[in-house]
C-alpha cells in the first residue's frame, strides 16, 4: 500500500496552501512515492551495469569500501520507500499519487543518462538531495526530504553519489510526466519555503567514526528522517522543531509523540525494546508498525547493523520530553483480556441477511479468529494483543481506524507480518463505515483508552485517505 | 414480467461460482465484456462466521448456509431431502449439498487442489473401463498452472515428493507443514505398510498471498474460513468485479434461446426473486451453474426445438452421474495422543491408490486421515455413555486425543443410468422443477470401496484401534460431475473437448459437468483449469472476430 | 424438536469424514423419520430456524432456580468456579426444553441436599438410582457445561467448558491461539483413564438438521 504516498499527500494539501500565499511550486516532481515492492539496496554486490552513455568512471577496488558505505546510506536515507513503484524495478519511480493538487509522479533516480539521474554530476546530485534543487535548476517538492538530508555529510553524499551510479541498475523507463494545473512562478516560491524552512546543518567529519550519541542524532535526522513524519508542521508545511519528535498527523496515519516523556511519549520503552521495534517492527505489550513506519522498518530501519539501531534507540531516549494535550498516560499502558463468556442467543440467519451486527458481534465475527475473544493474540504473538498495545491505547482513534481499513503487511527479515484490510478492495470481508467506526469503538473501549466515540462520517473521511 | 433494461455482452455466464467467476475474470481482463447471472445473493464472511458459532449441529457444513427461496439448494444431506430428490438402490451416496450464492460452493470446501493424473483423461484407452475425455493432461497443464496461481495453490517440490501430475512450475506456494498427528500417521505408514503419505496440495496460503492472510489452522475450512486464508469463489468475483465485470445476483436463469436453426443461443432468460423476467442477450454463453444445476437448466429450457432440453440430442445430459462416493471409519488408536484438529481440516493423503494397472477391474482411489477436532463428538461420547464430572472430563480428553478417522475418494464410472431428471412434483418458489437423481453405484466402484475397507482395516490394526465405527454402506463427497458429459461423439455425449457443446456453437459449459471420469483428486482445480481454457478459447474467438 | 434415540447408535460413525456431515442424523432420518413420522418434526426445525431467538426474557443470576441450577452444576462437574451468567442461560434452557425439566431440577436439587457426596459420580449414581427420569436432566446439565448446549441452541460457544478443559491441546474451531504451523508442535500425551460411567448409558437429545 502506498502509505508514504498518503503520508506525502496530507503534506501536500498543506501545500496548497503554500501555493495560495506563495504562487506554489512548480517544477513539482520527485515526488516521492509509497514503495511496497521489496527492492531493497542494501546490497552492494550487485554488478553495475550504466547505460552506454553514462559516463561512469571507473571504481578501484579500494573504492568499493566507499560503495558499500553508499549502499547501507540510501538504506539508511530510506530512498526506495518513495522512489519505487509498486512491483516496480527500483529507483525507476513512476508511482502516481493522488493529491489535491493533481497527480504527482515520483521519477526515475537509476543512473540511466537518458531516463534516469545517469548525467547528473556529484554537484548536481548532492544539490538535489540536500538542497532540493534539481539539475535543470528547478526546486523540488518539500516532500523530498532533502530539509534531512541536509544533514548529511560530504563524505557520505560522495558514497551515496557512488553508489547510485556503480550499483543501481540503470532503468530506461520514464515515468508518466507530473503534470499540475499551476502557475510556472512556483520555482521562486520554493525559494522562498526554503528559505523559511529549517534545514538540518551538514554534519562534518567521517560519521562512521561518530560516537554513539552523535551517530544516532545523525541516524534520526540525517538518515532517517524521523521528524519528516513525528515531528508536526508550521503552516508553512516546516517542521516545528519546537515539537521536535512531538508526534504529527500525516495523510490519515498519526505519527506519535516518540520523545522520552513517560505519559506522550516512548519513554517506558527501554533501548532494547526500540532497537526491537526498529528491526521487527513489533514489540509485543507495546506496539507494532504498520502503514508508513512498517514501510520504513521493512526498507530502512531492519536493515541497519545493531550498532546503529542501538545508537539511533539510545538517541531517541533522551530526545527531551514533550508532553501532549491529549494523551496523559503511556499508550501501552491500557487494557486487560476481556474473558466474559460469549452467550448466544441467535441462530442461523439465511445467506442473503447482512444486516448489520452488534459491535461485539463485528468484533467477534472479524477479528476474534485471530486477536481471540479475549483480545491477547496469539501465543506467539503473530497476531498481537490488543490491550497493552499502543494503537488501541491512545486516545487518538487514527491509526486504528487505518489498520482496520488498509491491513498491515510488513517483512523483516522473513517475518511477514499480514493482516488483511477490511475496506472496500478487500477480499477477505468488505466492513461499512458504521461497522467500522462500531468496531474501533468497541475495541478501543474494551481493550484500550476508552470509547472514543469514532462516528461513521469520520472513518468515511479516513477511507478517501 | 418484462425485461425493462436491455442487459446485453460479448459473454453471458450463468454461475459465478469459481468457474463462473474465473472466466469472467480473464475475458473482463482481455477487454471483453462480461454479464455474469448469479442465481443466490450477495453474501459476506462474517455472518456465515457467526452462523457458524451459533450453529448447534457444528458438523453440517451445510447448514451455516440457509439458502433463499429463489434459489434453494440441498439444506442438509439427509434422505429423504427438500430439494434434491435421490432415489435407486444407493439413493443416500448421491445426497451431495453445494451452495447457490456469490462465490459458489468454494465457500465451504476444504481446499483440496488436485490435478488430475495424465492417466485419469486416458481410462479406457488404458484400462478398458469408462470413457475417454476429448483432452489430455498435457492439454490442461498450462490451465492447471493458471489456476494454481488464481486460486493460490500450495504443494510439495516434485523433486521431493512428485504426485505423479506432471508440473512445468512449481506450486506457488510452499507446501503446508502437516500437523503432529498427520506426521505421525505418515511415520507409521512409512515403517509399516508399503505405501507412503504425502502433502496434500491445497489453496491455501503458507505466507501471504493475493491480499490474504497466512493460514492459521481454525480446523474450520468446512463450513466457513473465517480468516480468508483459504481459496474461495468469492475473490475471483471481486477480481473480476474490479475489471469492469458486470455481476447480477439473485438471477435465476430458467431459459435459454436459440435462433430458428438451433445451433446458436441468442439470449437467456431469468427470474428476480419476485419472478420478474429479464432477458439477457449475448455472442457467447456459459452455463457454470455447479453439475447438478447445470443440467437441470439445460432440461429445463426444453422446447418444441429441443423437446429434450438444451444441448441434449445425444440425451445425454443429466446422465453419468458420478461422486467419488467412499468409504469411512473412525476409531480411537491405541497408540499415542494425536489430537486430531489442529491446523487445517485435510492436508494428507495415502496416494498410492490413486493409479495401477487393477484400474481394469475395480476404481481408484485417495485416502485421507482427516485432522478434525473431535473434541464436541468426544463429549457427546462421553456423556451419552454416562459419565459425569472429573470422569467426563477425562474421558473427553482421552477420546479428544485418540480419536482416528479415515475416509476415501472412490472412483465413479459413467453410468448413463445414473441420471438427475426434472421433479414431477416438487417446485421451488419460482416455479422451476426440484432435481430427481437415480443412483446405483457401478461395480467398479463397489470393488474399489471392498479393497479401502481392507486396507482400513490393516490401519487400525497398525495403529492398535479398538471401538472402530463403519459409517454403513457408502457416503457422498460433494464431487457430482458427468451430467454433461464430454467426448468426442456428437451422438453420446454433450460438450466437445474444449467444453463447447456439439450442438450450440456458441454454447459452453464450465463445470464437473463436463468429466467424462471422475479420477480420485477433488475435482474444484480441475473445474477451474477446464473453465481457464474456456476463457481462453473465448479470448481467441472474440479477439479474432 | 429435539428427538431422544439409544446411546448406543449415536457414536462415532456419527461424524462424516472430511466434512463431518451429521451421519446420525442421517441414519435417524431414514429409520427414524421414515418409521415414525419424523417428517413433520423436519419441516417444523426449518422454520424454527429461521426465526429470531425465540424467547429473550433471561433468567437473573439470584433467580433461586438459578442458585440451585448453580449448585447441582458445581457438584456434576466437580468444579467450584462457573459462571453463573452461563448458569443462568442454561437453566433458562434447559427449562424450556421441556414441562418436567423444571420440576426435575428441583427434584434433582432435593436430592443433593439430603446428602454429603464425595463426588459428581457419586451424586449422579443415588440420583439416577432415586428416580431413573432424573438422569436426562444430568444429561442437559453435562450437555449445558460441557457442550455449550441447552434446548437444541448454543448458549456459549467459546466458553464451552470442552474447551477449557483441552485449552493445552487444541483450540476451538475458528478460535485458534497458536500463530501460522503451531499444528505441528507435539501436543500432550493423555493417559488412559479408568473412571467408570456414573449413569446408565443414556439416551442422547439429537437436534434435526
Amino acid at each position: 500500500m502506498p502509505d508514504f504516498a498518503k503520508t506525502f499527500r496530507a503534506l501536500l494539501v498543506a501545500g496548497t496552501v503554500l501555493g495560495t500565499v506563495l504562487a506554489v511550486p512548480a517544477a513539482a516532481e520527485s515526488a516521492p512515492d509509497a514503495p511496497a515492492s521489496s527492492a531493497a539496496p542494501a546490497s552492494a554486490a550487485s554488478p553495475a551495469t550504466p547505460s552506454q552513455t553514462t559516463p561512469a568512471p571507473v571504481v578501484a577496488g579500494e573504492e568499493d569500501a566507499v560503495i558499500a558505505r553508499g549502499a547501507y546510506i540510501a538504506t539508511a536515507a530510506d530512498c526506495v520507500a518513495c522512489h519505487t513503484a509498486k512491483d516496480g524495478k527500483p529507483f525507476a519511480g513512476g508511482l502516481k499519487v493522488a493529491t489535491p493538487m493533481g497527480d504527482i509522479i515520483s521519477t526515475n533516480i537509476t543512473p540511466d543518462s537518458q531516463h534516469g539521474i545517469g548525467k547528473y554530476t556529484e554537484e548536481q546530485f548532492d544539490q538535489a538531495v540536500r538542497h532540493g534543487i534539481r539539475a535543470d535548476g528547478a526546486n523540488l517538492y518539500p516532500v523530498m526530504p532533502y530539509v534531512s538530508y541536509a544533514g548529511m555529510t560530504d563524505q557520505d553524499m560522495k558514497a551515496l553519489y557512488a553508489w547510485f551510479m556503480h550499483r543501481v541498475q540503470p532503468v530506461a523507463t520514464t515515468p508518466p510526466e507530473t503534470s499540475l494545473p499551476f502557475p510556472a512562478s512556483v520555482r521562486s516560491a520554493m525559494k522562498v519555503w526554503n528559505m523559511l524552512a529549517s534545514s538540518e546543518k551538514p554534519a562534518t567529519g567521517d560519521s562512521a567514526t561518530f560516537d554513539s550519541q552523535k551517530r544516532g542524532e545523525y541516524l534520526a535526522n540525517a538518515l532517517e528522517h524521523c521528524g519528516t513524519c513525528h515531528t508536526p508542521r508550521n503552516f508553512m508545511l516546516g517542521e516545528k522543531q519546537d515539537r521536535y519528535l512531538g508526534g504529527g498527523s500525516l495523510g490519515g496515519w498519526y505519527a506519535p509523540n516518540i520523545t522520552s516523556s513517560k505519559t506522550a511519549g516512548i519513554g517506558d520503552w527501554s533501548e532494547d525494546d526500540l532497537v526491537a521495534y526498529l528491526k521487527t517492527g513489533q514489540v509485543p505489550g507495546r506496539a507494532q508498525a504498520a502503514g508508513p513506519m512498517g514501510e520504513a522498518v521493512e526498507h530502512s530501519t531492519s536493515k541497519l547493523t545493531d550498532t546503529d539501531l542501538h545508537a539511533l534507540a539510545g538517541y531517541l531516549r533522551q530526545v527531551p520530553a514533550l508532553e501532549d494535550d491529549i494523551e496523559r498516560k503511556a499508550r501501552d499502558s491500557f487494557g486487560q483480556a476481556f474473558n466474559a463468556p460469549d452467550i448466544r442467543t441467535a441462530v442461523p440467519k439465511r445467506i442473503d441477511d447482512l444486516a448489520e451486527m452488534s459491535p461485539d458481534r463485528i468484533f467477534d465475527d472479524n477479528c476474534a479468529a485471530c486477536h481471540q475473544r479475549n483480545g491477547a493474540g496469539t501465543d506467539d504473538h503473530y497476531t498481537p494483543s490488543l490491550f497493552s498495545n499502543s494503537v488501541t491505547g491512545t486516545l487518538r482513534p487514527d491509526n486504528l481506524i487505518m489498520v482496520i481499513l488498509n491491513g498491515v503487511d510488513r517483512t523483516t527479515g522473513k517475518d511477514h507480518a499480514f493482516m488483511p484490510g477490511f475496506n472496500g478492495q478487500s477480499e477477505v470481508e468488505r466492513l461499512s463505515d458504521t461497522e467500522i467506526a462500531s468496531l474501533v469503538n468497541y475495541v478501543m473501549g474494551t481493550f484500550g483508552s476508552g470509547d472514543p466515540h469514532v462516528t461513521a462520517e469520520k472513518v468515511a473521511e479516513f477511507r478517501k485517505q | 414480467m418484462s425485461s425493462e433494461e436491455n442487459l446485453s455482452a460479448d459473454v453471458v455466464i450463468v454461475g459465478s461460482g469459481v468457474a463462473g467467476s474465473s472466466i469472467a475474470n480473464e475475458l473482463v481482463r482481455a477487454g471483453i465484456s462480461v454479464i455474469v447471472l448469479e442465481a443466490g445473493p450477495r453474501v459476506d464472511r462474517q455472518h456465515f462466521v457467526e452462523n457458524f458459532r451459533n450453529l448447534e449441529n457444528k458438523p453440517s457444513y451445510q447448514e451455516p448456509f440457509p439458502a433463499v427461496p429463489w434459489a434453494p439448494h440441498p439444506p442438509n444431506q439427509i434422505t429423504p431431502n427438500e430439494y434434491l430428490h435421490t432415489s435407486g438402490p444407493d439413493a443416500e451416496a448421491y445426497q451431495q449439498v453445494y451452495l447457490r450464492m456469490i462465490g459458489g460452493t468454494t465457500w465451504h470446501w476444504a481446499g483440496c487442489a488436485w490435478r488430475y493424473l495424465p492417466s485419469d483423461f486416458e481410462l479406457k484407452s488404458r484400462y478398458g473401463q469408462g470413457r475417454d475425455w476429448a483432452l489430455k493432461y498435457d492439454d490442461l497443464e498450462p490451465f492447471y498452472y493458471q489456476a494454481e496461481v488464481t486460486m493460490g495453490v500450495c504443494g510439495p517440490d516434485p523433486a521431493v515428493e512428485d504426485l505423479g501430475s506432471p508440473r512445468k512450475q512449481p506450486y506457488p506456494m510452499e507446501a503446508l507443514p502437516i500437523s503432529f498427528a498427520a506426521q505421525q500417521f505418515r511415520k507409521l505408514i512409512d515403517e509399516k505398510t508399503p505405501w507412503r503419505v504425502v502433502h496434500e496440495p491445497q489453496a491455501r496460503n503458507t505466507r501471504p498471498y493475493a491480499n490474504r492472510p497466512t493460514c492459521e489452522g481454525h480446523n474450520n475450512c468446512m463450513p466457513i474460513c473465517p480468516i480468508g486464508a483459504m481459496y474461495n469463489g468469492s475473490y475471483s468475483v471481486y477480481d473480476a468485479e474490479a475489471a469492469g465485470a458486470k455481476f447480477i445476483p439473485n438471477a435465476v436463469v430458467y431459459k435459454i434461446e436459440r435462433d430458428a436453426a438451433n445451433k446458436r443461443v441468442t439470449a437467456v432468460q431469468y427470474f428476480d426473486p419476485d419472478k420478474g423476467s429479464h432477458r439477457v442477450t449475448g455472442k457467447y454463453f456459459v452455463i457454470a451453474a455447479h453439475c447438478i444445476e447445470t443440467a437441470k437448466l439445460l432440461l429445463v429450457s426444453a422446447d418444441e426445438q429441443s423437446p429434450d432440453g438444451v444441448a441434449n440430442s445425444s440425451g445425454h445430459v443429466g446422465r453419468n452421474m458420478m461422486d467419488h462416493t467412499g468409504v469411512q471409519v473412525t476409531f480411537i488408536s491405541g497408540d499415542q495422543a494425536l489430537w486430531p484438529g489442529r491446523g487445517p481440516l485435510e492436508t494428507n493423503v495415502i496416494d498410492n491408490f490413486r493409479d495401477g494397472d487393477w484400474r481394469n477391474e475395480r476404481g481408484a482411489y485417495l485416502v485421507h486421515m482427516v485432522d478434525d477436532n473431535q473434541v464436541d463428538l468426544a463429549t457427546q461420547m462421553a456423556i451419552a455413555k454416562g459419565y459425569v464430572g472429573r470422569e467426563l472430563e477425562e474421558q473427553i480428553r482421552y477420546m479428544a486425543a485418540h480419536t482416528v478417522r479415515l475416509f476415501s475418494h472412490n472412483e465413479a464410472l459413467p453410468d448413463p443410468n445414473n441420471r438427475l431428471t426434472l421433479s414431477k412434483t416438487k417446485k421451488d418458489a419460482l416455479g422451476i422443477p426440484h432435481p430427481d437423481v437415480y443412483y446405483k453405484l457401478p461395480e467398479y466402484t463397489v470393488r474399489s470401496c471392498e479393497h479401502t475397507r481392507k486396507v482400513f482395516r490393516e490401519l487400525i490394526g497398525h495403529m492398535h484401534g479398538t471401538e472402530e465405527q463403519w459409517t454403513p454402506g457408502y457416503f457422498p463427497q460433494d464431487h457430482p460431475s458427468g451430467s454433461t458429459i464430454m467426448g468426442v461423439d456428437p451422438r453420446d455425449s454433450v460438450v466437445d473437448g474444449h467444453c463447447r457443446t456439439h450442438d450450440h456453437d456458441n454454447l459452453f459449459i464450465a463445470s464437473s459437468s463436463v468429466f467424462s471420469t471422475v479420477g480420485t483428486g477433488n475435482i474444484t482445480l480441475t473445474v477451474a483449469a477446464l473453465a481457464l481454457r474456456v476463457a481462453d478459447t473465448l479470448k481467441k474467438e472474440l479477439t479474432h472476430a | 424438536m429435539p428427538k431422544n434415540r439409544d446411546c448406543p447408535s449415536a457414536p462415532l460413525w456419527a461424524v462424516s469424514p472430511n466434512r463431518m456431515r451429521l451421519s446420525k442424523l442421517l441414519r435417524m432420518s431414514r429409520r427414524d423419520v421414515l418409521l415414525s413420522g419424523m417428517g413433520a418434526a423436519l419441516a417444523g426445525s426449518a422454520a424454527e430456524a429461521g426465526e429470531p431467538d425465540a424467547q429473550n426474557g433471561a433468567l437473573a443470576a439470584t433467580d433461586p432456580l438459578v442458585q440451585q441450577f448453580m449448585v447441582l452444576s458445581q457438584r456434576l462437574t466437580d468444579r467450584d468456579a462457573l459462571d453463573a451468567r452461563i448458569g443462568a442461560a442454561l437453566c433458562m434452557g434447559i427449562v424450556q426444553s421441556g414441562a418436567e425439566r423444571k420440576t426435575q431440577l428441583q427434584a434433582l436439587h432435593t436430592v443433593l441436599t439430603k446428602e454429603q457426596y464425595a463426588s459428581a459420580s457419586d451424586f449422579a449414581r443415588a440420583a439416577e438410582k432415586q428416580d431413573a427420569a432424573l438422569k436426562d436432566v444430568i444429561h442437559e446439565i453435562m450437555t449445558g457445561w460441557y457442550r455449550g448446549v441447552a434446548n437444541g441452541k448454543v448458549v456459549v460457544y467459546r466458553s464451552a467448558l470442552m474447551f477449557d478443559l483441552t485449552k493445552d491441546a487444541v483450540f476451538p474451531k475458528t478460535y485458534a491461539a497458536g500463530g501460522p504451523f503451531y499444528w505441528t508442535s507435539k501436543p500432550p500425551e493423555v493417559a488412559k483413564p479408568n473412571g467408570l460411567p456414573a449413569l446408565s448409558p443414556s439416551k442422547f437429545v439429537v437436534e434435526p438438521t
